[in-house]
């Protein structure tokens, strides 16, 4: 399961999490891969948006957790500045998944996927050239996902690139 | 002497105060993590019960195995309320502390606790004349490791803890010869830390503040695979 979708501004960046937030459900995961400014916590930013956060969301990279209490709780992640895979355990992201009102998204994730549950999403942002153009593949794996996808991709419908 | 009690390994959060004449105050509330209301439900129950701060004279807190995230707060806060309350600390694991709760049973004693991604922590206890003995070490598998465990044994089991209801289907096939304990002694509670407890403040039998750890039964030594990070300072 995959959705390529282009985003030409950080709104739209934004607008295609606060998309996929309307799907979201208690105990999901998603991972989030990306080079430094490719746009993880704003896409992150969205999704809050989306789960009617109305405050502030900033980066976790110096605080490794952030929570933001919504329709769900979103517990935003990030694991860039860990070198270990027990620190990322002892963040509790099994607690905060066992909840059962959380999502959890994890800037770098991709590096950890080992830890996220079987079902997770994967979301990866790419710069394709010197301006605010992004690119985002999005990636289901498991059951949690299989039965969301076409919802997901007729909602993302405006940003999907053109076959 | 007044000992203060913290247990946040669970989706229980347990703090009571008590002495050598039992509990003096208590309260415990499951669910969403709840480790942040430890010092409001304390400052709670030394209004309600009429205590003061300074009457507490020993602080013992839980140290797991359990959840991470509450372990670290509970934990932190115990030390923190000894270290400014100038009165000693003392760590009981978590799985003591549950079975201590159902200690009055002939049976062995499995403590269970949930651990999430569909694995328990458990140890087996004995009652024993004024407290409990542990039979072995503490341990993490999924049930049905477990249920061959229990299997194994040729003892009337008497099981207690969330992940013994949570899995009971699994831990039922075992047999007739295995027991499940009330759902009211699903966690471990604060007030068994401090009846657990307040014979060793009187024996004066204290921990070091810096020994007390949580009990970590998953332990990794994987390194995270960083080429990506490589990649993204580079850009």
């Amino acid at each position: 399961m995959q959705i390529e979708l282009r985003a030409p501004a950080p709104e739209d960046t934004k607008g295609i999490g606060r998309t996929l937030a309307d799907l979201l459900r208690a105990g999901d995961a998603a991972a989030l891969t990306g080079e430094l400014g490719a746009g993880k916590t704003t896409f992150v930013q969205g999704v809050a948006l989306g789960l009617g956060f109305e405050g502030h969301v900033v980066s976790p990279t110096f605080t490794l957790v952030r929570e933001y209490r919504a329709r769900l709780t979103l517990v935003h992640v990030d694991v860039y500045r860990l070198e270990r895979m027990q620190d990322v355990i002892d963040l509790g992201l099994d607690d905060a998944l066992g909840e059962g009102d959380s999502v959890v998204f994890v800037e770098w994730g991709d590096a950890v996927e080992g830890l996220l549950p079987p079902g997770h999403l994967v979301i990866e942002l790419t710069v394709p050239g010197a301006g605010e153009e992004r690119r985002l593949v999005l990636r289901g794996s498991g059951e949690p996902w299989a039965t969301r996808w076409e919802r997901l991709e007729q909602m993302t419908e405006p940003w999907v690139v053109a076959a | 002497m007044i000992v203060l009690g913290i247990e946040t390994s669970t989706s229980q959060t347990s703090v009571a105060l008590g002495d050598e004449n039992g509990i003096v105050a208590s309260a415990s509330v499951t669910g969403r993590t709840r480790q942040d209301e430890v010092i409001p439900v304390l400052e709670h129950l030394l209004r309600w019960s009429g205590l003061e701060l300074a009457s507490v004279s020993g602080v013992t807190v839980g140290l797991g195995p359990g959840l991470f995230t509450g372990l670290r707060v509970g934990i932190e806060a115990g030390k923190s309320l000894a270290q400014v309350l100038h009165v000693p600390i003392v760590g009981i694991p978590s799985l003591d502390a549950l079975a201590f709760g159902v200690r009055h049973t002939r049976r062995l004693i499995g403590a269970v606790i949930d651990a999430r991604r569909g694995e328990v922590f458990y140890a087996f206890y004995r009652s024993a004349p004024g407290g409990l003995m542990r039979e072995g070490e503490h341990r993490v598998a999924d049930p049905e490791h477990l249920a061959a465990d229990l299997q194994a044994r040729a003892d009337e089991v008497l099981l207690a803890g969330n992940g013994a209801i949570l899995y009971r289907r699994e831990l039922e096939g075992v047999g007739s010869r295995v027991e499940f304990a009330s759902p009211a002694s699903a966690f471990p509670e604060a007030a068994s830390l401090v009846e657990l407890t307040v014979p060793r403040f009187i024996r004066e039998e204290h921990d070091r503040p810096y020994d007390i750890e949580p009990i970590y039964l998953r332990k990794s030594d994987a390194e995270i695979a960083w080429d990506q990070r490589a990649r993204g300072a580079s850009a």
